[in-house]
């Protein structure tokens, strides 16, 4: 069943994988960038990040070369700080320094919520014991994403995952999780851009956490191989995405020539 | 307040409506020891009002008493030696703890663990070889040496496993300290299950075989046993799991919401161990 597509008036994209891997710019993406930019869609760039601030985001992206605003990157940092101010919580952030600069302004005494990134420094018995104590008292507990383990340079090391399933696990509540592939993570990003799901094209190089999350949120999802890509991918999802396209300028080719 | 007026008759109570007396076929009593006997903490910790004399009353009662503890922050030993400078009639033979167990699962399958455990209770691990590359992971109340770069150490073991083998010493969501609520076991347990995509083998409480091997040491038949405890889930549902009866003491990790559990219904409710034994010697002698 097609449904008859509105304009479309948004896109999202994503940025590790899908405009640079690290410190090397995905080709042709600075200047496919700016070819959407002379398109008539709103734009803003979604990522799942725990340790980095929206601020050294957009530092990293300058030095690169991409022409972004830092009011244009919505992180899962940033929805979680949204949570925060809408429900008027005072947070105890388990988040590494840089992360917490997303959270500044933000008022953390006598805290009656706990925001869990990925935070080493904080992830140890007397820490996590203050975070259990307030959430079985009936903090809310909110995790950035709920990640099992990364890949760090001497070996696998563990994500902010576990030890929110520890804090779950002692507390007997679960928490909200803001980041992708949820869908008010989706629904936030186009919030702020005035748009609906059904005007929004999701950009990413993750099946599961760009594309299919998108699309579960009622946006059209556009997978690229770049980045963290596998072979296959695309059909590990149901429903399958938009369109799958080599990389990020074949992407917007695709919104520009099919989308608008 | 209608819950104080009415807290004596609860045991009462619930005997005459399951139409058996258990308490006055009695036997055997099974303790639990932290929040029951005393609450650790500073120094040896403190012991709960009322539970030493009560012990005391129930080894001259003529009924048998063991003391089963999901304890694995310290060796056995320890344990016993603690509980006796804090006044406590107990004796090393009496006290069923998860180590052995553990130890037990390990050396049966020609494993070598890694010990995320307390260090004061690694000399109950001494016969494994340390030094051997680890194939599976023994997980206790490592308290502050639960640490991201030694459960990250775990993690690792287990990832590398085709089939990991995560022994967990009790499972316990938390426990109380004299300053307050401390996260147990079962969290970093649950921590490592999900980042390795495992599920934990547990040994102490619950396991069906902790409590029955309690049971057969004092030689009688699991529905003339008691079991008292603070933990509703591990204690209570532990004991009742093998047709042993159940009574939560409202110290240690209680909590008001343990009365309203939506599936473990213990057999009865005392404010303290001393309570119990009152209840119980009480029908025993009849
Ligand atoms: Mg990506
Ligand atoms: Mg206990």
């Amino acid at each position: 069943m097609m449904a008859v597509r509105a304009v479309l008036r948004a896109v999202l994209i994503d940025l590790s994988g899908t405009l640079h891997i690290e410190d090397t710019i995905v080709p042709g993406a600075v200047a496919a960038l700016a070819r959407l930019r002379s398109a008539p869609v709103k734009i803003k760039f979604v990522t799942n990040t725990t340790k980095e601030s929206v601020s050294t985001l957009h530092q990293r992206l300058q030095k690169l070369g991409f022409d972004i605003g830092v009011g244009e990157i919505f992180s899962s940092l940033t929805a979680a700080r949204n949570v925060v101010i809408e429900g008027a919580l005072r947070p105890m952030l388990l988040l590494q320094e840089d992360a917490m600069r997303d959270f500044e302004g933000i008022s953390i005494d006598s805290p009656n919520s706990v925001v869990v990134g990925l935070s080493p420094d904080n992830f140890n018995y007397a820490t996590l014991n203050s975070a259990f104590r307030l959430v079985l008292d009936g903090a809310k507990l909110i995790a950035i994403h709920k990640a099992r383990y990364f890949k760090r340079l001497d070996g696998l090391a563990l994500g902010p995952g576990p030890f929110v399933e520890a804090l779950e696990y002692a507390s007997g509540t679960k928490a909200s999780v803001v980041g992708k592939p949820e869908k008010t993570f989706f629904l936030e990003a186009l919030r702020s851009l005035g748009c609906s799901p059904q005007d929004a094209v999701m950009i990413g190089d993750d099946a599961r956490d760009d594309v299919h999350g998108a699309m579960a949120a009622g946006l059209q999802g556009i997978l690229v191989k770049t980045g963290k890509y596998r072979h296959g991918d695309e059909d590990r999802i149901q429903p399958g995405a938009t369109a799958v396209c080599r990389d990020f300028p074949e992407a917007v080719e695709h919104i520009l020539s099919k989308m608008l | 307040m209608r819950r104080c007026v009415t807290h004596k008759l609860i045991i009462k109570l619930i005997m005459t409506s399951r139409g058996d007396d258990w308490s006055s076929n009695l036997q055997g009593v099974l303790l639990d020891i932290s929040g029951v006997l005393y609450d650790s903490g500073e120094g040896d910790g403190t012991p709960i009002a009322g539970s030493i004399d009560a012990v005391k009353r129930l080894k001259s009662s003529g009924l048998k008493v063991r003391f089963c503890t999901n304890e694995s922050q310290c060796t056995r030993q320890y344990l016993v030696d603690k509980l006796r400078r804090l006044g406590f009639d107990i004796n090393l033979n009496e006290v069923f703890s998860p180590a052995p167990a553990a130890c037990q699962l390990v050396r049966e399958r020609k494993l070598h663990p890694y010990l995320l455990v307390h260090p004061d209770a690694v000399p109950d691990f001494s016969e494994f070889d340390l030094e051997l590359t680890p194939d599976c992971v023994v997980i206790g109340d490592a308290a502050v040496s639960f640490t991201y770069e030694r459960l990250n150490a775990a993690f690792r073991v287990l990832i590398g496993q085709e089939n990991p083998v995560l022994i967990s010493m009790g499972k316990g969501r938390y426990y109380k300290e004299t300053d307050g609520l401390m996260m147990d076991v079962g969290c970093f347990m649950a921590a490592l299950e999900y980042a390795a995509g495992c599920k934990a083998e547990v040994v102490g409480k619950p396991a069906k075989g902790f409590f029955l091997g309690a049971v057969k040491d004092m030689g009688i038949q699991p529905q003339h046993a008691v079991m008292i405890g603070d933990d509703l889930v591990n204690d209570i549902g532990g004991a009742q799991s093998c047709g042993i009866k159940g009574v939560q003491v409202r110290t240690g990790k209680f909590r008001p919401s343990d009365e309203s559990h939506p599936t473990v219904k213990p057999d009865g409710f005392v404010d303290n161990l001393a309570q119990a034994v009152d209840f119980l010697l009480k029908d025993h002698a009849q």
